[in-house]
């Protein structure tokens, strides 16, 4: 019974360190005013690409490795401990779902457009244009350094804007 | 700016990080990370894979206008403009660190560059003296180039510093003061051209010279994706 316990007590443990890696080095490594190293780059990309689908998998073996340690833990508190260890883990599997960049630049849901004469926009204000197929488009730039992406078509040629 | 198809594939995009203060973009339908400044594919499954870039102009917003009435322009979404940047910000940019230097020849990190990729070189132009001289003749690589800065004094087009169909230099100079519609005038055919590199009178009228691409960009970055670049300007 012992060893059962200490048994889920390591995977437990072993899915709250494999979570926390996966949410937490790429958002460490991918910060701004912080250099990246070529490698640790390519490292913390792969690790966010497979964040989604570890951290459910790791999210499912914590709850199930409580609910058998549940059964052979009788002392409350060690099953506090367990119940908040698995809820832990649970939120960083809904964590790894949050675009952190996209809570600090909210991207561009929907996009509206005017004619250039009946924008309100000073003259003075930078752009960024294009000519696609005989339309033009500008996006200004103080938006767009917010932004930053907008997904568009213009001369029916799908296009992203990048600032 | 780019194109978002790839292999007949829509792509949808993200901000999704950042590299040495270039984002990282990440797009939805295979989860692959691009990097915006190359718009080269970094990690997954397109990894390797090439944007096709869209040529743009960084313009002022009246130069614009004045050339597209029927162009239409993206509205500030309201409740995001609190967060936009302020008026001054390209100000405010310059003081900001930078967390890569290439201290080369004297370049400080968040020097302006006008970059340009062509013709097998990269040549990047520092921004302050372009806008100072008005008018630059230089090369990328073999080929002469021209850049030419509008009557706004900010927005700056480059050209192939070549008439279509005639030989020799073309040796522009602009005039002075310039004229409705005309900016400069080549010794060559005695022509006027307008801000857009096309001849509005003169023997070439109709020809418009071949636009080159040019990037705006701080040193640092520009040098960081072009190690093999040369400096006019400094």
């Amino acid at each position: 019974m012992f060893r059962s316990r200490l048994t889920f007590t390591l995977i437990l443990l072993a899915c709250l360190a494999l979570s926390l890696f996966f949410v937490i080095y790429p958002i460490y490594v991918i910060r701004p005013f912080r250099p990246q190293g070529a490698g640790e780059l390519a490292v913390a990309l792969v690790v966010s690409r497979f964040r989604a689908g570890v951290t459910i998998a790791s999210a499912i073996a914590a709850l199930a490795s409580f609910a058998y340690y549940w059964r052979f833990q009788r002392l409350w508190w060690r099953r506090i401990l367990a119940a908040a260890g698995a809820l832990f883990v649970c939120g960083l599997a809904a964590l790894a779902r949050v675009n952190v960049y996209e809570l600090m630049f909210h991207p561009i849901d929907r996009a509206s457009f005017s004619e250039s004469t009946r924008s309100k926009l000073d003259g003075g204000e930078k752009v960024i244009a294009v000519m696609v197929n005989g339309e033009a488009r500008a996006y200004p730039i103080r938006g767009m350094s917010y932004h930053h992406i907008i997904n568009d078509e213009v001369g029916k040629t799908a296009i992203v804007a990048t600032y | 700016m780019w194109t978002r198809e790839v292999d007949g594939q829509r792509l949808t995009f993200h901000l999704a990080g950042i590299n040495n203060q270039n984002f990282i973009m990440r797009d939805e339908e295979t989860g692959t990370y691009w990097q915006q400044i190359s718009g080269l594919a970094i990690s997954g499954p397109l990894k390797g894979r090439q944007l096709t870039p869209v040529p743009s102009d960084e313009l002022t917003f009246a130069t614009w206008k004045s050339e597209q009435p029927k162009g239409t322009v993206l509205d500030d979404i309201a409740q995001f403009v609190p967060e936009y940047a302020p008026k001054n910000w390209d100000v405010r940019m310059q003081r900001m660190p930078a967390v890569i230097q290439f201290a080369e020849r004297g370049m400080k990190a968040r020097d302006l560059m006008l970059g340009i990729q062509a013709f097998g070189a990269s040549r990047g132009f520092l921004l302050d003296r372009v806008l100072k001289e008005k008018l630059v003749n230089d090369h990328v690589g073999a080929e002469p180039v021209l850049l030419v800065v509008g009557e706004d004094n900010q927005s700056v087009r480059v050209f192939r510093d070549r008439i279509p169909g005639v030989d020799g230099a073309p040796d522009f100079y602009r005039l002075a003061p310039p004229k409705p519609g005309a900016l400069l005038m080549d010794a060559a055919t005695g022509s006027e051209w307008n801000f857009q590199g096309c001849a509005v009178s003169g023997k070439s009228q109709g020809v418009c010279l071949e636009r080159v691409q040019a990037l705006k960009d701080y040193w640092f970055d520009w040098r960081n994706y072009n190690p093999q670049t040369t400096i006019w300007g400094k």
